[in-house]
């Protein structure tokens, strides 16, 4: 059989394109108010990388965003300015330009919303906009642009998993393909890990972390969104460590013990998530097929 | 072809001024049991793409002389069939979905003589195929890939074979139709307007993937989009009724407002539109409803149980103190497999009938527990999984029972135990399991081919399920051996005061013993869908004749 070329280009605004890893869409959404461009996107590569935008000098956006561990950090949660610890696991930012809210719990509506705030935020890198503009000398209209065009073009595909898809029969292990179908079918996976990206971009409550208060219902104050999180995107998952929202669990098997016994009780406890009786040989199959999703990660133009 | 009384219906309908020219009436092109929605005409208008209903193959019909054509072959006694398709705009080639032997469906192509078939794609991850339209070139196809995971992606397939390049993704919902630009740049299709609308609109995705917008922001529910020239027609009900529309789009930005094309057009599934500028569609007609009879004289008694919405409803179910019977009736505009069904109740003993709007994308069945305070719905949920569902009757809640993306949107038929303890099904038409409804743990009672139509005793010591498409397994509900009693194509098992199967539209009683079972005399029309009183002598099921036409209608 004739294969596709793994990397699509997606054509862009103006003559840049975007080279696409094989198993995402080609369509990546992108704002009419800043479309990407080539000048934008290695402008926010180096903003990216400045430490000059946090308070001591000493944190960049890539200080735990780090792209030799898929745009995350191997902490429970993120370390700012100071050595002040964050609330929340550091999420990799990887396929974010296909996301629909931002933030564990989904208070930004986008990416260009999102990249300002770790900024301004006290335990992170604690500047002002105003002396971000001013350390970096890019205008905050500018920065916000830039950086979001940067992170929209991290990118994690072409993994044994989208070969597979693409055709390869040999591409998955039989063990990774017995995970793929509990993945699907006992496991129950797919309720919120799902699509290109593995992720339905919804809230849930797994029970997993503090108690209620926290999550989406932070950012809704709908008592039915208390202690949900977004679902994470399952790419490169298997390699960066620790894991959930508060990086409780430390490696992926503890995750598939805990969704084996039902999350933790909540009040609001997603109906999604109840006893798999998944047996050790389908627990094992179920990890191995996670370590399919570890892909290549690309960012620039 | 020919016009016929209904397209003259259908031309009054439309409400064009005395003193305006009329626009061209629709013509019947093809009507018959034989008729299939499933394909499209070609650019040059002279041949449909449709499914002989009877053999599963793909079939051309001539339009012109009215003569169809078989164009692919199978093996004798093979299960596979083709399912939807398009033919290519030098009218040579015909894309089309293929059932194969291993359960999923491939992307295939062959010429219109019929020589020169090949596969293009096939991958047991994309599990359903709908090719929609060719590129203007003939180098891809625009296909539906509806994946394992219940995605659905907009794909360009090429015609010369490999893995589609994926445009776009759409968790859990589908487009129902989708089209190209005759310039190749531009790709329209209809998906739902908002995360939690349930009204659909029109969306345009360049081909390259490099943007996509909305095209219509007014209220109400756009779908079924095609492109002629530099305009899209499509089906909306802003006005109350589904009526065809236009819209002009100019590198890729709508020009001017929707115009109205034609008022009224029923339960239409657009099928393509010719280079000549005519536009085929397929038209559901017909009536189907569910009545009351007696198995003593079927024909002779026959009642409609059905007070709102006559002749959309369908699959009965009677519960076990004989006083309600739950039933489905469609709602919403039309689909190709899909209807959208509400469940609805009706009491015998009094006028009321009510209706439940359960949180599931599908209904394909309900059957009432034994103790009456729950409905299992075969069916799938709004995330495009398959399976049982239990549906309170008062409120409409939903629970699942058994949910798997890998199943069919049908679901799973299920029947339950005498106790109401248990449900039974055959897991993929392979095992039947028996479920327990608190708790969740499972046991295999029976492992064969095919297993479908179910049914359990009354007093609960036997489960009956047809076997291999040759005989009805009888198992002990306890334990031991089936026992198998011959019979050819059943289609429904019920059990009452007698064991009785359905074959297509004929009723059967089987006798335990293995003697001949017996014919029933019976509506003629009767269609899938049948359950038994406990007064053993009564009988509600699903009669009518609802068929499929297709039409075309000038669109210049």
């Amino acid at each position: 059989m004739t294969f596709w070329p793994l990397l699509a280009a997606a054509a862009l605004a103006g003559a840049d394109t975007l080279t696409i890893p094989a198993g995402l869409d080609a369509y990546l959404p992108v704002p009419g108010s800043n479309p990407l461009t080539r000048e934008k996107v290695e402008l926010g590569k180096r903003l990216f990388f400045d430490t000059r935008l946090s308070r001591d000098n000493t944190v960049s956006c890539a200080t735990c965003h780090d792209p030799q561990k898929a745009f995350t950090d191997d902490r429970p949660v993120g370390a700012g300015v100071g050595g002040r610890s964050g609330d929340r696991r550091v999420p990799r930012i990887v396929n974010r330009g296909y996301g629909k809210s931002f933030f564990w719990d989904g208070r930004a509506a986008s990416l260009e919303e999102q990249v300002l705030q770790p900024i301004q935020n006290p335990k992170e890198m604690d500047l002002t906009l105003a002396e971000a503009a001013s350390r970096t000398g890019v205008p905050v209209e500018k920065l916000q642009q830039a950086l979001a065009s940067y992170v929209r073009t991290i990118l994690s595909g072409d993994s044994p998993y989208d070969r597979y898809l693409q055709g390869d029969r040999d591409a998955l292990t039989a063990g990774q393909r017995l995970g793929l179908r509990l993945f699907r079918g006992k496991a129950g996976c797919t309720s919120c890990h799902l699509g290109p990206n593995f992720t339905d971009e919804r809230f849930h409550n797994t029970g997993a972390g503090r108690a209620a208060g926290d999550g989406r219902y932070a950012a809704t104050k709908d008592p039915r969104d208390r202690g949900a999180f977004k679902t994470p995107s399952l790419r490169e998952a298997a390699r960066t460590p620790p894991y959930m929202h508060d990086g409780s669990l430390q490696t992926i098997e503890e995750v598939i013990d805990f969704y084996d016994k039902g999350g933790k009780p909540s009040p609001s406890l997603d109906p999604e998530i109840r006893e798999l009786h998944l047996t050790a040989e389908e627990k094992t199959a179920l990890a191995a097929f996670l370590q399919a999703l570890n892909g290549k990660v690309r960012d620039g133009m | 072809m020919r016009s016929g009384n209904a397209a003259l219906a259908l031309a009054a309908a439309f409400g064009w001024a005395a003193a305006e020219l009329p626009p061209p009436a629709p013509r019947l092109v093809w009507s018959g049991p034989e008729v299939t929605l499933l394909g499209g005409p070609s650019r040059d208008g002279r041949h449909l793409s449709y499914v002989d209903a009877a053999t599963g193959h793909l079939a051309i019909r001539d339009l012109a002389s009215g003569r169809g054509r078989i164009l692919t072959q199978k093996p004798a006694g093979s299960r596979e069939f083709a399912y939807f398709s398009a033919i290519s705009p030098d009218s040579r080639r015909v894309a089309y979905a293929w059932f194969n032997e291993e359960g999923y469906y491939d992307l295939r192509v062959v010429d219109l003589d019929g020589s020169n078939p090949r596969t293009l794609y096939r991958n047991e991850e994309a599990g359903f195929i709908q090719p929609c339209a060719w590129t203007p070139d003939s180098r891809s196809i625009l296909t539906l890939l509806f994946r394992a995971d219940n995605i659905s992606q907009i794909a360009l397939a090429p015609a010369e074979g490999g893995p589609p390049k994926v445009l776009r993704s759409l968790n859990w919902v589908y487009p129902k139709r989708m089209d190209i630009s005759p310039d190749g740049r531009y790709i329209v299709y209809d998906s739902f307007a908002g995360e939690s609308s349930g009204d659909r609109t029109l969306y345009l995705l360049s081909a390259d993937g490099a943007s996509e917008k909305k095209l219509l922001g007014a209220p109400g529910n756009y779908l079924f989009p095609l492109w002629t020239g530099k305009r899209v027609v499509y089906a909306g009900d802003r006005s109350g009724t589904m009526d065809a529309w236009e819209l002009e789009i100019e590198n890729g930005e709508p020009r001017g407002a929707p115009k109205l094309l034609r008022r009224d057009l029923g339960r239409i599934l657009p099928l393509g539109i010719t280079a000549a500028g005519d536009l085929y569609y397929g038209l559901r007609s017909g009536s189907v409803d569910v009545f009351v009879t007696t198995l003593s004289d079927p024909k002779g008694d026959a009642r409609r149980v059905t007070l709102r919405f006559p002749g959309r409803n369908s699959m009965p179910d009677w519960s076990r103190d004989g006083k309600a019977i739950a039933y489905l009736s469609r709602r919403g505009s039309e689909n190709f497999g899909q209807e959208s069904r509400a469940i609805v109740i009706r009491r015998l003993d009094s006028e009321e009938e009510r209706e439940l709007l359960p949180k599931l994308a599908h209904l394909e069945r309900v059957r009432w527990s034994p103790g009456g305070d729950a409905l299992l719905a075969s069916g799938s949920d709004n995330k495009g999984r398959g399976g049982l569902y239990l549906v309170n009757p008062e409120t409409a809640a939903v629970r699942p029972l058994v949910s798997e993306a890998a199943a069919s949107f049908r679901g799973f038929e299920g029947a339950w135990s005498s106790d109401g303890q248990r449900v039974l099904y055959p897991y993929h038409e392979q095992e039947l399991r028996s479920r327990l409804v608190s708790g969740g743990s499972e046991a295999t009672l029976y492992r064969g081919p095919r297993l479908h139509g179910l049914a359990v005793s009354p007093d609960g010591r036997w489960v009956a399920v047809g076997a291999g498409g040759k005989s009805i397994a009888l198992i002990p509900a306890a334990a031991g051996e089936a026992r198998l009693l011959p019979f050819d194509g059943l289609t429904e098992l019920e059990w009452g005061r007698d064991l009785m199967a359905g074959r297509g539209a004929e009723l059967w009683r089987i006798p335990l013993d293995g003697a001949a079972p017996l014919k029933l005399a019976g509506p003629g029309n009767r269609q899938a869908g049948f359950s038994l009183c406990p007064d053993g002598e009564s009988i509600v099921l699903t009669a009518g004749n609802a068929k499929s036409e297709v039409w075309a209608v000038a669109l210049k």
